[in-house]
């Protein structure tokens, strides 16, 4: 064997265009290649020798810690994919984390205990790619997502939204609002006026409600004939009240004549049920509908152009 | 056809539950979210049997997904973990807690139902290597989209082989999805599990008694 070999490996490891790592058995640092030093900010020499979750404590207990203790001592290599684990090592590109695909993988020694490798690549650029991907998907989508005669979001929408709100609000442990709004008198009004009126009225409280919604994350949906629904993520029950208050206070203010309402304004109003769950104490879906859908109920038998909880 | 006591049988059932109980944990722990796994029943049939059973589950014209590794050991085999195509889409949009509209796994999804597939095989394998007390080598896990039967034989294993089939219950928030992992084992690898299998319980049936 050539006398080159060794240090032509030893060069070649440093030199590869990913991240390489390896550990000895008891889990400390044996080599760390260029491309490491060069996202880490730590030098080859400042870690060798030092246990590698000293080095990076935040893996402790995770999906890590357990591939490398598969690797040393059950001989199984792992994938640690950049979709489940977001970024695990902190190594910066041009300031920004570098997202990762990893593989951490069993390596036998002549004459020692099994060490493993840890191979770190660049997946920064698939991701920038998917999320475009994944915009544009969701771009066409909306178009068969929303309501015919509003423009605004259809049920179907809805239920997607909900569902995937709610799981988020879980995860996250952040409140979630709903409000369901209706309005008031609206078959008198459609056999009053006749169903172009009654249309056009849809239309006009269903935009200048929406408009209301400043954050992307909001929805407001037509939930059935004359009813509408918003969902309002990250909004505890008092800002819920607000902006309920809000809607009932701007679907007045549209001003349309309504001749068969039981308020005196005789102007077309709504009435708005609101259901919130708090950060600490995730309810199921249905309850959270429920709950709106009663306390609508509750505005309507209080009298209607009002807001209840 | 090989057939196992109803010992080897309950023996078996009860160390893959183990096995997808740890991969249901670390499943949990990634997501933040309970996920819980069993296995409800085993089987060992042809491999042309396999395929056509979960043919069937899939339905007609229906792909398969399956991600698979190579162990080898004690036991030779090809450990691979399969759902239908639309059950795989269900999984992984579930964990990674995103919606997407597309009817394919794109490129970075591929990669996390690897990750799902392998710790899963990991898991299982693992508690097999523990309780044999015999260690094992595994290789890091593919992705293949395809027909039962192409999956079943991506290992490059002989038509003669047997699987040895698990049924998975994979329970995720509201959702319940039944999968499979496969282990094909050729004559002598099926031997080897065997005598394994056989050396666990009498080293279990002898503590027991002791």
């Amino acid at each position: 064997m050539s006398p080159l070999r060794l240090p032509l490996l030893e060069s070649v490891f440093r030199a590869v265009n990913l991240g390489a790592i390896v550990l000895d058995h008891e889990r400390r640092i044996v080599l760390w290649n260029s491309w490491m030093a060069r996202h880490s900010g730590l030098q080859g020499e400042q870690v060798a020798g030092q246990d590698f979750l000293a080095v990076c404590p935040q893996l402790r207990g995770g999906r890590m810690d357990t591939a490398i203790q598969y690797a040393l001592y059950h001989n199984f290599p792992s994938l640690l994919s950049q979709t489940l684990n977001k970024a695990p090592l902190p190594l910066y590109a041009r300031g920004v984390r570098i997202q990762q695909a990893v593989e951490v993988t069993p390596v036998a020694v002549a004459g020692a205990a099994r060490h493993c490798l840890i191979q770190v690549s660049d997946v920064s650029i698939a991701v920038g790619r998917e999320k475009l991907l994944r915009e544009q998907a969701m771009v066409l989508r909306s178009q068969t997502f929303s309501d015919g005669l509003t423009g605004i979001a259809n049920r179907r929408h809805f239920d997607v939204a909900m569902e995937k709100e709610h799981r988020r609000a879980k995860r996250s442990g952040t409140p979630l609002s709903l409000l369901m709004i209706d309005i008031d008198h609206f078959k008198p009004y459609n056999d009053h006026y006749g169903h172009q009126k009654g249309d056009q009225c849809l239309i006009r409280v269903a935009t200048a409600l929406a408009g209301l919604l400043k954050r992307p994350c909001d929805l407001m949906a037509r939930y059935g004939g004359e009813e509408f629904a918003t969902i309002l993520p990250e909004t505890g029950a008092e800002q819920a009240r607000l902006m309920a208050e809000a809607m009932r206070a701007r679907a007045q203010a549209l001003a349309i004549a309504h001749a068969r309402n039981s308020d005196p304004s005789r102007l077309v109003t709504v009435s708005i049920g609101i259901a919130t769950q708090p950060a600490d104490a995730p309810v199921a879906i249905e309850a959270l509908i429920g709950a709106a859908d009663r306390a609508l109920y509750q505005a309507k038998r209080n009298g209607r152009n009002r807001v209840a909880v | 056809m090989f057939n196992l006591s109803e010992l080897e049988n309950d023996a078996l059932i009860e160390i893959f539950n183990i096995g997808v109980g740890q991969a249901a944990a670390s499943m949990s722990a990634i997501v933040n979210e309970a996920v819980r796994m069993s296995v409800p029943s085993i089987s060992f049939i042809p491999r042309a049997e396999a395929a056509r059973q979960l043919g069937k589950s899939a339905g007609l014209q229906e792909r398969i997904c399956g991600v698979s590794q190579h162990f080898a050991g004690a036991f030779e085999t090809e450990a691979i973990l399969m759902f239908p195509e639309d059950k795989s889409l269900e999984i992984v949009r579930l964990m990674v807690g995103e919606a997407v509209p597309l009817k394919e796994l794109t490129e970075m999804e591929q990669e996390a139902m690897c990750e799902i597939g392998n710790i899963m095989l990991n898991s299982c394998v693992g508690t097999l290597a523990n309780i044999f007390q015999h260690e094992l080598q595994g290789s890091l896990p593919q992705y293949h989209v395809g027909t039962s039967d192409q999956i079943l034989t991506a290992g490059g294993s002989q038509a003669a082989s047997v699987v040895l089939m698990l049924h998975i219950d994979f329970v995720l928030e509201r959702h319940q999805i039944h999968g499979y992992v496969a282990f094909v084992l050729d004559i002598s690898a099926l031997r080897d599990m065997k005598q394994q299998i056989n050396l666990y319980i009498a080293r279990a049936m002898g503590q027991g008694q002791g």
